[in-house]
């Protein structure tokens, strides 16, 4: 008999483990622990006995298994009627997954099913003194924030955006593996995968790039310039410049942003050894992430930017490209 | 063949500046500013009516939304939608996506038979992007987001492209089907003024929950599940952390939190 | 009297807006640069609409009218101001045959005009002075079945762009009643293209020089009468020509706002943007009021064209006065830039240089507050 209260979704295609799964364990995690409530990672798929066995490291209560060869390969609704009858059949108190192309979709037909309410892609969860759940969710590009509740069904869904959480600590294996049945026919599986398409479109210009890296007058000279072309490599970005680089011939015209050069709207901006004067910033203005490294604590850029370093860029730059290649391995 | 794009009204974003919290009723004050066509709905229309150049057929308009947005429907007529049908009650109002999603699978079960079933990932306001998924849902129909191309295959079924993580698959489903449109779906085409001229001669036609059989008790703020707590405007724009440390723990930190962004 | 825009118009503003961002920006570079006109994007105004908009369903247009034609102009103004003042002359040769052509000339030219095939021309503007269109020097004399043209016209706008020129030449005596109208084509024996003029300003309209050395004008493309060339050319002016012009500064004066809003709001200064200042929030609240101003002016006369009534004084004002605020807002923008305002990477200093050269163009304030004195000197007569 399943006894946690809170199941999270272990997304994963392919036997590929998806992150956002491991974030929302250790955030159920942390607030189950201080009302005694028990956590489950809810597995769905084909051939999943190795992640199985990986999936007792982190820490939930219960691993509930769904294993069939029609569920090999990702349909949402065969997925979800899997899940809807477990949940009937279980009645947890709460189901989460990720706000990802899987997890938004499978969720929504989810709670459709189960006639609940979902909040999407949330940034924030608290159970409240009434143990309802809370979802910090945003809206309208980021400017507002509502935190949302479903107080008269259950399971109460949120789905949760990829990078928020912490990931729990890897420890023994603890917890029970549950298989849980998979009663789906041919037809349950509505759509067929004919093909899988790896890797990005390469952008290859800068108002189309999705990450920049742009370099200032702090990178100092032409030779040292590389660091930005090896960073912007292992991101697949391109590179820009402010004004000065571009005097000094380190950059070409057609790399400036700001004012006189170009505006960009990328996901990701790095912004390296950049002061953050007006002109320049003006063409980044609607970068949904902005990193900024500077030696200078006082440089303007660090009040627009989401994530700062102060420190020199020869300290950082060369240990960055390295950790960010260890991702891709 | 007939192709139903279902359409929202989203607030213009070049006013929500102008956006304001109303501190008592926590609700956004958002009455002065112009209503759009929700992007990823204008892709989807502009899908409906490449559809229609290749297969023939007819496309309908259908949103769930207040009387004003009336402008907003012409002009998805004006694109080259055939018809359109605006779905309005003061009973709808307050909504959650479930209600929304069963409101609109009523309307569309009343437009029967129908091909297919258009729509945008996401609002720009909400952004839930669980509407098109909850429709077919309500529909007992399949469904597909992220939908960047689509293609008619032999025995009457899609081929169609989705954007999944690091990549594209290419699903086969055959029709009654919901697909929700990505950005990179496809470049609306422009309103001429022929087209404005044109647009004015279609009908919009009004529907109200009486014109539409609802049996469930999903409609409405009270038959929405979810609700809101708080509502509020965060402080500052960006999100201004510093990462401390010696250079080697900031740039563990940066590269882990990129990653779990899913830059690398 | 209703304020409100129709639904139409609304929605004519939002499509030409989005056409105008996306098709006109990339090429504004070149633009500048070169001073000529995006010839490739003819097409596409063609099938916007754009060429027609005050041309009849029945000869290939879609008759939205002038009030629509302003919105138009003022939208595509609003991004790049030399696009208007191209297109503005290109409606006063559709007009002209329009108003004053009969069905065979009606039928051939205007169809290639509202297409975008060529660009149209309303060659009026004598090397011997542009206000004293009485005084013309060009002339035409009946040589059986065609007209000898022979003359220069300067400061034509469109010139090396457009095949189908409607051109004013004295046919007769001296004075205004010597003039007459005349559809002349680019390939014409005799007719040919003359010097392309380098303008400080709205430069992507191209102004040059048509040259006519017995240019041979069959009889069949006299538009009109004999003697009609100086109505012709003053309606021409007044209905369609200064509200064009109106609508070139309506397009800058919405430039302007917008350029120095933004500036202001983002510019800080002692610690807070600049549009904290009151001195700056003087500056803007003159730059709205003239461009609020000049928009009730100038859709007023294009109302007025819609219902058919007579507007010499109305038109005169909205073009006179639009002109000079767009000038006049402009160095208040430039002001409001600091030293950023004066260089070339910013748009203010282009947007002044453009409200400049649209000042005398299509008649210059002079004789537009001549036309305004007429009319008010006429008022309280007993």
């Amino acid at each position: 008999m399943v006894e946690s209260n809170i199941w999270v979704f272990a997304e994963q295609r392919q036997c590929r483990l998806a992150d956002v799964g491991l974030e929302l364990l250790g955030k159920a995690l942390e607030i189950a622990a201080p009302i005694g409530w028990k956590v489950a990672f809810v597995l769905v798929g084909h051939s999943l006995n190795d992640l199985t066995e990986q999936l007792l490291t982190y820490g939930a209560h219960e691993v509930l298994v769904a294993d069939h060869p029609l569920l090999s390969s990702y349909c949402n609704q065969s997925y979800a009627k899997v899940l809807e009858n477990a949940i009937r059949k279980h009645h947890p108190e709460i189901f989460l997954s990720g706000a990802t192309a899987m997890g938004t979709d499978l969720s929504a037909r989810l709670a459709a099913k189960l006639r609940t309410g979902l909040s999407a892609h949330c940034i924030g969860l608290e159970l409240s003194s009434e143990r309802k759940l809370l979802a910090v969710v945003p809206g309208w590009g980021g400017n507002i924030l509502a935190k949302i509740y479903s107080p008269s069904t259950q399971p109460q869904m949120a789905t949760a955006m990829p990078g928020v959480f912490e990931k729990p600590q890897r420890r023994k294996p603890r917890g029970k593996i549950i298989p849980i049945d998979a009663n789906i026919t041919p037809e349950d599986v509505t759509y067929q995968v004919l093909e899988i398409e790896r890797g990005e479109i390469q952008e290859d210009t800068l108002e189309r790039a999705e990450v920049i890296v742009a370099g200032g007058w702090g990178i100092g000279n032409k030779e040292e310039w590389h660091w930005l072309e090896k960073v912007a490599s292992v991101l697949n970005g391109a590179v820009g410049a402010t004004r000065p680089p571009v005097d000094e011939g380190w950059a070409k015209e057609g790399q400036m942003i700001g004012q006189s050069g170009r505006t960009v709207h990328p996901k990701l901006y790095i912004g390296v050894a950049i002061s953050g004067q007006m002109h320049h910033m003006v063409g980044i203005r609607d970068a949904e992430t902005v990193v900024a490294i500077n030696q200078d604590p006082q440089a303007p850029i660090f009040e627009f930017c989401d994530l700062g370093l102060v420190g020199d860029y020869k300290e950082i730059l060369p240990p960055f490209i390295e950790a960010v290649k260890q991702y891709s391995t | 063949m007939r192709t139903i794009v279902c359409l929202k009204p989203v607030p213009d974003p070049k006013h929500w500046s102008q956006l304001r919290l109303d501190p008592k009723t926590k609700t956004l004050i958002r009455r002065e500013i112009p209503s759009i066509i929700n992007p990823l709905d204008k892709k989807a229309l502009e899908a409906a009516l490449q559809l229609r150049e290749r297969e023939g057929g007819e496309v309908v308009v259908l949103s769930m939304a207040p009387p004003n947005v009336i402008p907003v429907l012409r002009e998805a007529l004006a694109m080259g939608a055939d018809r359109s049908i605006l779905l309005s009650d003061v009973a709808f109002a307050g909504s959650d996506t479930l209600a929304t999603s069963y409101v609109i699978s009523a309307a569309i079960r009343k437009m029967s038979p129908y091909k297919l079933i258009l729509c945008g990932d996401q609002t720009l306001d909400g952004s839930t992007g669980q509407v098109s998924a909850q429709i077919a849902e309500f529909l007992d129909i399949p469904n597909l987001m992220h939908v960047n191309a689509v293609e008619t295959r032999q025995e009457s079924g899609y081929r169609v492209r989705s954007r999944i993580e690091h990549g594209n698959m290419w699903v086969g489903v055959k029709p009654p089907v919901v697909l929700s449109v990505s950005k990179e779906m496809n470049e609306p085409r422009y309103i001429t003024l022929m087209n404005i001229l044109e647009g004015e001669r279609k009908t919009i036609e009004n529907w109200s929950s009486r014109d539409l059989l609802l049996t469930e008790p999903w409609v409405g703020l009270s038959g929405s599940p979810s609700q809101m707590a708080e509502l509020f405007m965060p402080e500052a724009r960006r999100r201004l952390e510093m990462l401390g440390g010696a250079p080697s723990e900031m740039v563990k930190r940066l590269a882990d939190r990129l990653h779990r962004l899913g830059y690398c | 009297m209703d304020f409100k825009l129709s639904e139409r118009e609304e929605l004519l503003r939002k499509a030409v807006r989005e056409f105008a961002e996306k098709e006109i920006t990339p090429r504004m570079d070149a633009m500048e640069e070169t001073g000529d006109f995006p010839v490739d994007l003819l097409k596409k105004m063609g099938e916007m609409g754009i060429l027609g908009v005050i041309t009849p369903v029945e000869y290939g247009g879609n008759g939205l009218g002038n009030l629509a034609r302003i919105i138009v102009l003022e939208e595509l103004g609003r991004v790049c101001p030399a696009i208007p003042m191209a297109l503005q002359v290109h409606h006063m040769c559709t007009h002209a045959i329009n108003a004053f052509g009969n069905e065979e000339q009606k039928k051939k030219y205007l169809p290639r005009l509202a297409k975008g095939e060529t660009m149209g021309v309303a060659a009026i503007t004598d090397p011997s002075g542009g206000s004293d269109v009485a005084g013309m020097k060009a002339s035409a004399k009946l040589e059986g079945d065609k007209y000898i043209l022979n003359g220069r016209k300067c400061f034509i706008t469109n010139a090396h762009a457009s095949e189908i020129w409607v051109v004013v030449a004295r046919t007769g005596e001296a004075g205004a009643r010597g003039l007459s109208a005349f559809i002349v084509e680019g390939n014409f024996p005799g007719a040919k293209l003359g010097r392309k003029e380098n303008k400080v300003g709205l430069r992507g309209a191209i102004t040059g020089e048509l040259i006519f050395q017995n240019c041979e004008v069959p009889k069949a493309n006299l538009l009109g009468h004999e003697g009609e060339g100086m109505n012709i050319a003053i309606r021409n002016i007044v209905e369609t020509g200064r509200p064009g012009m109106a609508s070139v500064g309506l397009g800058i004066l919405n430039a302007v706002l917008e350029q120095a809003v933004k500036f202001a709001n983002e510019r800080v200064l002692y610690g807070k943007p600049i549009s904290t200042l009151q001195m700056i929030q003087a500056h803007i609240a003159d730059i709205y009021s003239d461009l609020e101003i000049a928009r009730l002016l100038t859709y007023r006369v294009g109302w007025m064209r819609d219902q058919n009534i007579r507007c010499e004084a109305e038109s005169a004002l909205a073009k006179q006065f639009t002109c000079e605020a767009a000038a006049r807002s402009a160095r208040k923008a430039i002001e409001v830039h600091g030293s950023y305002g004066i260089m070339k990477e910013y748009a203010v200093q282009r947007l002044l240089r453009d409200a400049l050269v649209a000042i005398p163009a299509g008649g210059t304030a002079e004789v537009g507050k001549l036309a305004i004195a007429r009319h008010a000197l006429n008022l309280f007569k007993s």
